[in-house]
């Protein structure tokens, strides 16, 4: 039975998903759950996932959602086809467990926020703090300055290969721009680095609204 | 050679890793890093932990930072030693439930127990006043994760099944930290009490709490 994706279109961890589907070659099928119609809230999807939050993935009845974690799940099921995302190698795999970690809590902590309050408030009618959003990209770009020197010794965050964890920061990679702050054009590494994710066609098939390929 | 832990003894972070190598009863060193003395700032400590945070591994040349990345790495390198599955590996699915388990504890936990903490108890200790109304707001929001939390822990033991992992034993370096920074969030929810006393409980939290500043 294909993989059912239960997201919206637009969503960034819908994006993040959909593009690991791709780089892995796997088929599925998406299913809208449209967030102001409050679908997201309704009874039967919070049996799917408690905290009313996208996406969801139904792998034949099983269910398993938080984007990292479907992630690593299609990684792994699908290790053989598509591009190797997860290393095997005990060291290797450290690497890239502290790049996952320095992802959530260097990164999207800062970036996730400041798209939200910057971005996508204004979307669904509310007005952005501004005083928040400076402070959240003076720290973002605090990693971001740290990111510099590390993309200077390798050409990925956990070592020389493409893995998982340079996918994960992919959908805000290309919203930062949005936000106002130029955090690119100052940082050769980081902005080549960026460049080249969101130009691979796992991610060029998603940014403008994931759809079924199943 | 001995494993170097490079931290201090109440840094939460610290303790997060120090869990994980107590309960797989891996020897170690720690090496004490003056936090208040500038020491992560420094050149020789950047060399090694470039985000300037606490704590690092040293194993015989192989440097490891953050906190869970750490852990893992433990985890799998020791599986066969001390607590059984603390990552489980074997099943996929299972794997997948862990991932969704550990995403859970940095989305919908951490973010929010630990700036209530930094908000509420670090600050003051460090001579600046808490933003009760900043405490509050992280509270109410901690408070509706802590409800869906209370109906998974409903159905099973830990937060990925019925067996510990890395991903409850993640919690609780914060976790017992709440009260005293004002967010008396974990006694009034059944489950979630069992679970978290439960932990707490643990020869390996037992072996290490004197460090805390619970």
């Amino acid at each position: 039975m294909v993989l059912t994706l239960y997201g919206n279109p637009k969503a960034s961890c819908t994006q993040r998903v959909a593009t690991v589907m791709h780089e892995k070659q796997v088929p599925f099928k998406l299913v809208t759950i449209e967030l102001s119609k409050g679908e997201h809230k309704a009874p039967d999807y919070l049996e799917k996932q408690p905290f009313g939050q996208i996406p969801v993935l139904d792998d034949d009845g099983y269910l398993i959602y938080e984007t990292r974690a479907i992630s690593r799940y299609i990684a792994e099921k699908y290790a053989d086809q598509g591009t190797p995302l997860i290393p095997k190698d005990l060291k290797a795999k450290g690497h890239f467990e502290q790049a996952a970690s320095v992802e959530q809590a260097n990164y999207d902590a800062y970036a996730g926020k400041a798209v939200v309050e910057k971005v996508f408030k204004p979307m669904f009618g509310q007005t952005p703090d501004d005083a928040v959003v400076e402070r959240l990209l003076t720290s973002l770009e605090a990693s971001l300055d740290v990111y510099e020197k590390i993309l200077s010794k390798q050409k990925y965050v956990a070592g020389n290969e493409i893995t998982l964890v340079d996918i994960f920061h992919l959908p805000l990679l290309s919203l930062l721009p949005l936000t106002g702050r130029d955090v690119y054009s100052t940082r050769p590494n980081v902005e080549k680095w960026a460049k080249g994710l969101i130009d691979r066609p796992s991610f060029q098939s998603v940014k403008d609204g994931v759809r079924s390929t199943a | 050679m001995v494993l170097k832990l490079y931290g201090f003894p109440m840094s939460t972070c610290t303790q997060r890793a120090l869990l994980a190598l107590h309960e797989k009863g891996v020897p170690y060193e720690m090496v004490e890093v003056q936090l208040h003395k500038g020491e992560t700032k420094t050149p020789e400590f950047l060399a090694n932990q470039p985000f300037g945070q606490v704590p690092y591994i040293d194993e015989d040349g192989f440097i490891l930072y953050e906190s869970r990345a750490i852990a893992r790495y433990i985890a799998e390198k020791y599986a066969s030693q001390g607590t059984p599955n603390l990552l489980p590996t074997a099943d996929l699915k299972a794997r997948a439930l862990f991932e969704q388990a550990a995403s859970i504890e940095t989305s919908d936990f951490d973010q929010y127990a630990s700036h209530i903490v930094m908000e509420g108890l670090f600050k003051p200790m460090m001579g600046g006043t808490t933003d009760k109304a900043k405490v509050q707001d992280l509270t109410s929001t901690l408070s509706k994760k802590l409800d869906v939390y209370e109906q998974i822990l409903g159905k099973q033991r830990y937060l990925s099944g019925d067996n510990i992992t890395l991903a409850d034993l993640f919690h609780v370096p914060y976790g017992v930290l709440l009260k005293r920074a004002g967010a008396d969030v974990l006694d009034g929810r059944p489950n979630v009490k069992r679970w978290f006393d439960d932990m707490t409980s643990r020869p390996s939290w037992q072996a290490i709490k004197s460090g805390s500043a619970a």
